[in-house]
């Protein structure tokens, strides 16, 4: 295995966003099954390490490939950007508003009659972005519209930020 | 039968010759060696036919080491040269043992590297060193009989081991002559060696009562790849609290009072017995026929009904903890598709009773729980020295505990997060934090916090001949990689003059055992806690840079550049800064630093000028 090659080609799959993580999970199988250290584990220590960087590589590619976040700003790497640069901060005003608005309902949380209805409806909401997102970034960098698909990327960043904190409230309301 | 046997001429005589190689369970208690023969995984006896090796080693003067029964022996006449529950002192350092220590009677010193060394008859001994021998003498029970020499071994390890913990057992094997095949998860291979990998997918709880430990896991099998969500427990919870409660009941029904040492064992031996003989009668006797003492007391009946009452407090104990890993795998009881008994204790019916109601479906019983982790632990070697064929196992396991690095202000960046799938290599990249820097310490740490001094300190390193450059122009990039046994190894290298250094990862110690089970947990409860303490952290830091800065062009340009009155002026806000600074309050230091940034504006703009000036004073136009 070439590991200098991009993820998707040594995992067998089309180079695009939508892709079909049945057919991912089952590729990174097979290749952990041939590459693992643990059919070197009776091998000379060349090999073994040979298995080690191969099978961490293969970790990597897969985690990458199976977050749509993570995906989406590989694809953007591969065509040369940076869609997570510190210097590129700039983001739609209406997109902010809407964040600062489910922050201030996520802080307020809490206080509220009935915690747990409040927190699904929440994270369903979440939910529902986080599909929209997946779906706005294929069609711009299918498409081609990279500077659109950057900013799709970005705000997929934040929602999944989101998700995380509402399930850390989440933990610490119910336990 | 005999014409199977004729093999055609270049042909080995046994085409499926078998390498030989064994699992090993290398506990606190007691240690097993298993292999997989003709399919079938077995524990090995030694030649009198005992399986449980245990764990005691003693030493002797110009004599080699006693292990296991005979060692036990002499646990009371020659305390300090015979030692026990070594595995609690693994991968620790002189300060954790010391503590362990007062439990263990035993005399520590500390050696060069930190490392704890018991003083015996035989000289200072590691706790690798002790390991060693225990595993030494079971890779000869191993080779005895299976009659050859081990291709290697696969040896079970707690979940929650940390990498300096596994990397002492890794050791101790390594000394002990056996080539580690794998260190593979004590409630993994567990679950192994029911056969659950074999299944697609599904969660499993492992339920470990021991005689003295007790810990619960949770894992999550999908396709292949096994997970451990969750692990909680306790240390001082097990059967020997199930004997105590039964003779604390029959001295209370007897009114037997001021027991001597030889009564208490007494009546500890008579309660296991009756505890044992209750999970196959309904009722049993407790008789002191032998009692060492005057006054004999009058034979007593037990039911296991008075006996379930008896042991139903310390069963809720573990019940809770159980309840307890599950919220932090972020499971419910019903996600549950199997749960797996470890451990003695398991035997008592009361103890299957109470899971099996717990989780509503019966548990996995019938591997013998003493032996059923050696057992996976074989199945595993099987496989990995390649006897198996078709459709292999593979058993993917995830990093116990975040590995991150030391940043500015005692805080911890994590690099790798805890159950990311193992082997991984990650790098991360750091810069220089002031002018001119030509080294980078690099700190190691594992847990789960966000400061330092709530982590595992793994390794201190450093990278020196970084050129002289600007305060964060140099590129320092950190490659972690994590080996399939949980095994970390750390390199770096400055990126523009490829200055690099590496190192493996030698413990530098400084928990203790429950420390390291605690971390997981804690870190579910400190979230806030740690989000107070980042913030505060990271504005203090900003703060003594921006102080620093200040500092540094008052002192070259302060009174050429500005009016007494301006100095004073900034010299004021910047006591201010250091009062909040000192404080707890993250929000006033980031004001100050505010308004002293703007209180220095002026400043700065001048010393632009001036810069700008001198630069260009005495040149012609011609030449800029």
């Amino acid at each position: 295995m070439d590991l200098t090659k991009d993820y998707f080609s040594n995992l067998g799959l089309p180079c695009s966003y939508q892709i079909d993580l049945a057919a991912l999970a089952d590729s990174h199988r097979q290749l952990q099954q041939a590459h693992h250290p643990d059919r070197f584990a009776a091998s000379g220590e060349a090999e073994q390490r040979q298995a080690v960087q191969t099978a961490s590589y293969l970790n990597q590619a897969y985690g990458v490939l199976r977050s749509p976040l993570k995906r989406a700003i590989y694809l953007l790497e591969l065509q040369g950007m940076e869609p997570l640069a510190p210097t590129n901060t700039s983001m739609p005003m209406d997109f902010l508003l809407q964040q600062m608005q489910l922050r201030e309902r996520m802080e307020e949380l809490p206080a509220a009659a009935d915690v747990e209805t409040e927190l699904e409806q929440l994270a369903d909401e979440l939910m529902a972005m986080h599909k929209q997102l997946q779906t706005d970034f294929a069609s711009t960098y299918e498409a081609g519209q990279l500077p659109t698909a950057e900013v799709v990327v970005r705000k997929l960043q934040f929602i999944e930020k989101l998700q995380q904190e509402c399930n850390d409230l989440e933990g610490r309301l119910l336990d | 039968m005999a014409l199977l046997q004729i093999a055609e001429p270049g042909q080995s005589a046994k085409p499926h010759q078998r390498k030989l190689a064994v699992g090993i369970d290398l506990g606190t208690t007691h240690s097993l060696v298993a292999t997989v023969r003709s399919g079938r995984a077995e524990t090995l006896a030694d030649s009198k036919g005992v399986h449980l090796l245990p764990s005691v080693v003693r030493y002797r003067a110009d004599e080699l080491p006693q292990v296991g029964t005979k060692a036990l022996q002499h646990l009371v006449d020659d305390a300090a040269n015979t030692i026990m529950s070594v595995k609690r002192l693994m991968g620790r350092g002189l300060q954790d043992v010391t503590r362990l220590g007062e439990q263990m009677s035993y005399v520590f010193e500390a050696c060069e590297s930190g490392m704890p060394m018991l003083r015996t008859a035989a000289g200072l001994k590691s706790p690798v060193q002790v390991s060693a021998d225990i595993l030494r003498v079971l890779a000869q029970r191993g080779e005895a009989s299976l009659g050859g020499d081990l291709v290697g071994a696969v040896i079970t390890v707690p979940a929650y081991f940390d990498d300096a913990q596994r990397q002492a057992t890794k050791d101790a094997a390594t000394l002990s002559g056996i080539q580690v095949l794998r260190l593979l998860n004590e409630p993994t291979a567990a679950a192994v060696a029911y056969g659950l990998d074999n299944e697609q997918e599904g969660t499993i709880a492992v339920f470990d009562l021991g005689g003295g430990t007790f810990d619960i896991s949770i894992l999550r099998m999908q396709k292949g790849v096994f997970e451990v969500l969750a692990t909680g427990g306790d240390s001082a919870l097990g059967g020997d609290d199930f004997d105590h409660a039964i003779a604390n009941w029959v001295c209370g029904e007897r009114n037997i009072q001021n027991l001597d040492l030889a009564q208490q064992r007494f009546l500890l031996r008579q309660a296991r017995q009756a505890k044992e003989q209750l999970s196959d009668t309904t009722v049993t006797n407790i008789n002191f026929a032998d009692w060492p003492g005057t006054n004999c007391p009058a034979d007593i009946e037990l039911t296991r009904g008075q006996l379930n009452s008896l042991l139903d407090p310390v069963i809720a104990k573990t019940l809770r903890a159980t309840k307890k890993a599950l919220r932090d795998a972020g499971m419910t009881i019903d996600d549950i598709n199997q749960i797996v008994m470890v451990g003695g204790s398991t035997r008592v019916l009361r103890v299957q009773e109470k899971v099996a109601e717990l989780f509503g479906r019966p548990p996995l019983t019938n591997i013998d729980p003493d032996r059923v982790v050696a057992l996976g632990a074989a199945r595993q070697a099987d496989v990995l020295v390649g006897n198996q064929t078709g459709d292999e196992m593979l058993l993917l396991d995830v990093l116990p505990l975040s590995l991150g690095l030391e940043t500015m202000g005692g805080l911890v960046e994590k690099v790798i997060d805890r159950n990311t799938p193992i082997p991984v290599a990650r790098a991360q990249e750091f810069t220089t934090y002031q002018d001119g820097q030509v080294a980078m310490a690099i700190h190691v740490l594992q847990g789960e916090r966000d400061l330092v001094q709530d982590c595992r300190s793994l390794a201190r390193f450093e990278l020196r001949g970084i050129p002289s450059m600007a305060a964060g122009a140099a590129k320092v990039r950190v490659t972690f990689q994590v080996d399939a046994d949980g095994l970390l190894e750390v390199s770096a290298r400055e990126l523009n003059s490829g200055v690099a250094t590496a190192v493996q990862v030698k413990p530098s110690y400084g928990l203790s055992e429950n420390e390291i089970a605690d971390m997981i947990k804690a870190s579910w409860s400190n979230v806030d806690i740690d989000r107070g303490a980042r913030s505060l952290r990271e504005q203090q830091v900003e703060a003594d840079r921006l102080l620093a800065s200040i500092s540094i062009a008052m002192e070259a340009d302060g009174e050429r550049l500005l009016t007494e009155d301006e100095q004073k002026a900034i010299i004021k806000q910047m006591e201010t800064l250091i009062v909040a600074r000192n404080g707890e309050d993250h929000h006033a230091i980031a004001k100050q630093i505010e308004i002293l940034a703007k209180a220095t504006d002026t400043f700065a703009g001048r010393r632009m000028d001036d810069s700008i000036k001198r630069a260009l004073a005495g040149k012609a136009v011609d030449n800029i």
